[in-house]
């Protein structure tokens, strides 16, 4: 039994080293680029010679105020229907259960079994021979509507199997209106589910590449403005625009678990 | 009320809440998804599409010897790193899963969140790693040693690329299954006797062998397609089958070929999840005919 408790504890070890290495493989190249995006010296940056250059040359790139702009709008008209969609549909089959649970969980996850380049291209021919319209906006918030339903519908069901409908029935009793439950009792509960699978979606969809890439021709996105700049060779503005998302991303996921840490949301409540 | 109407009107509401979603998925992806496999019969001329019902493109991709090189490598490098992704993934969703205690959701958001930086933000940061002037690189010149050439602009670059964007997906799916798991199952196949490696194998492998599948879906999948990896950290032999798709889409115009090529891309890739499920034993998988929650 010493042995098997040694070799377990040997075990967990080495568990801990592969986690932590996956931490520094993961996060040691975003690290390296922000530190990069405030050096002038970025092909060996040590010692540093600090500069904010990068981030001048990031406000000064050709189309970047349109490219923000188209981003922040595929982001934002992404992410609201996506989010109504998933929500609507979790509340739906998690409520209500019904035998079309399963083939209706399946049909929503789909979309995460369908690659960003193949959503790209089909919905480029469809919009352009089928629906009469490539090249706009629109066509790229669709096309990123049907991908990110999929994350928010994830995101969402994975906080809602935690609900307790009894809730929603116990106000019912007391003469609440399907409505009032759903104002009163159940968004109240649910919204940092509803908050998370809209800032994912979001996030998703503000950097998109591959699907927006297809669908707007010369419409300028942030992505799609970094693709071109790198082709031309390593762009330093790019570190800085790395950095700059970068930030948002943990501002919103920090602000986002702080808010369930302390308790600050009443999340999943049982009401036991 | 009667149990047969009271489950109807369960199925309405039900209904009611997730058929927009059910359809706004139906008709902007399966729609445009099924308008490319009837593409990929037909033939482009000057950027146009011309309905000439014929197999040329698949012929044409079929007995071209540079695309089903391209098909290859992409098969193979898929495979590589969706294995990759499984080895490492494994351990690591495992101690999330087990001893994480109340940092359980902290350490796996920690996995998952780079994945939000986007994948072209993502790769230049592994350029600025990886590439000739590279920090790898770049150190080992500074203090005398030769660069490694087979980490800059090669198919090792671009698995380690892919490895990066997508390992993520696959300690999540693994970790997710294994929140479902219970633990005690060990002690009791420990207790009876099996060593802690038969234990894994024969029982904490098969009962987590459905989420680990879903894992390897999700890692083959966006891997085989993959443009933008193989395009800045492949170097110039680097092109993968993605970047030849992609082409037909650029300045040749060849859609239909592009379309016939997607077609084929996606074929594979069920046939690939097919497989994967396949070796999913039901008696084994803990499967109980019944979705979690119910």
């Amino acid at each position: 039994m010493a042995s098997i408790n040694h070799q377990a504890s040997a075990l967990k070890t080495g568990q801990v080293i592969l986690l932590v290495l996956l931490y520094i493989f993961l996060y040691f190249p975003l690290l390296f680029i922000t530190y990069d995006s405030f050096v002038h010296n970025i092909i060996w940056p040590f010692p540093p010679k600090w500069t904010l250059e990068w981030y001048q040359k990031l406000l000064g790139m050709s189309d970047f105020h349109a490219g923000l702009k188209n981003s922040f709008y595929i982001g934002l008209f992404t992410a609201i229907p996506a989010t109504l969609f998933s929500t609507a549909a979790v509340i739906g089959l998690l409520k209500y259960r019904t035998r079309w649970r399963g083939g209706m969980i399946l049909l929503y996850i789909s979309p995460l079994f369908v690659p960003g380049l193949l959503i790209g291209i089909s919905t480029l021919m469809f919009n352009a021979n089928v629906m009469g319209m490539s090249g706009k906006l629109i066509s790229a918030i669709i096309a990123n509507t049907t991908e990110d339903i999929a994350f928010s519908f994830l995101v969402i069901l994975a906080q809602l199997v935690r609900y307790d409908w009894r809730m929603d029935d116990a106000a019912m009793v007391f003469g609440a209106t399907p409505a009032q439950v759903f104002w009163e009792v159940t968004l109240p509960t649910i919204w940092p589910a509803i908050l998370g699978s809209f800032l994912v979606s979001f996030i998703l969809a503000f950097n998109n590449l591959e699907i927006s890439y297809y669908n707007l021709g010369a419409i300028p996105t942030l992505p799609t403005i970094a693709w071109g700049s790198l082709r031309h060779g390593i762009k330093p503005e790019l570190f800085a625009l790395a950095t700059v998302i970068n930030m948002l991303v943990f501002t919103a996921i920090a602000s986002l678990f702080f808010l369930i840490q302390t308790g600050m949301v009443r999340f999943g409540y049982r009401g036991e | 009320m009667t149990g047969k109407q009271f489950l109807h009107s369960k199925d309405l509401k039900a209904l009611a809440l997730s058929l927009p979603g059910a359809l706004f998925i139906i008709v902007f992806l399966f729609l445009p998804l099924a308008t490319i496999v009837i593409y990929s019969f037909w033939r482009t001329e000057s950027y146009t599409m011309i309905a000439d019902w014929n197999l040329n493109n698949y012929l044409t991709i079929l007995t071209t010897k540079t695309y089903l090189t391209f098909l290859f490598r992409s098969l193979t490098m898929s495979l590589a790193v969706s294995f990759i992704c499984l080895v490492y993934s494994w351990p690591v969703a495992y101690y999330i899963a087990k001893y994480g205690g109340r940092y359980r959701l902290i350490l796996t958001m920690l996995t998952a969140a780079p994945f939000f930086t986007g994948i072209l933000l993502r790769v230049t940061a592994m350029q600025q790693i990886l590439g000739p002037i590279g920090v790898v690189n770049m150190f080992l010149s500074n203090i005398g040693l030769k660069p490694l050439h087979f980490l800059m602009y090669s198919h090792y670059a671009t698995a380690v690329g892919l490895v990066y964007l997508w390992i993520p997906f696959m300690v999540l799916a693994i970790y997710l299954s294994l929140l479902t798991f219970d633990f005690k199952l060990l002690d009791a196949a420990m207790i009876n006797g099996a060593s802690p490696l038969r234990a894994f194998w024969e029982v904490t492998l098969p009962l987590n062998w459905i989420g680990t599948c879903i894992g390897l879906a999700l890692v083959f999948i966006p891997t085989f397609a993959a443009t933008i990896t193989p395009k800045f950290l492949g170097g110039v032999n680097g092109a993968l089958y993605g970047n030849i798709l992609a082409h037909q889409f650029g300045s040749t115009g060849t859609w239909a070929l592009g379309a016939a090529m997607g077609v084929l891309m996606f074929t594979i890739s069920l046939l690939f999840v097919f497989i994967v499920f396949k070796t999913v034993n039901l008696n084994r998988s803990g499967y109980t005919g019944k979705i979690a929650g119910e």
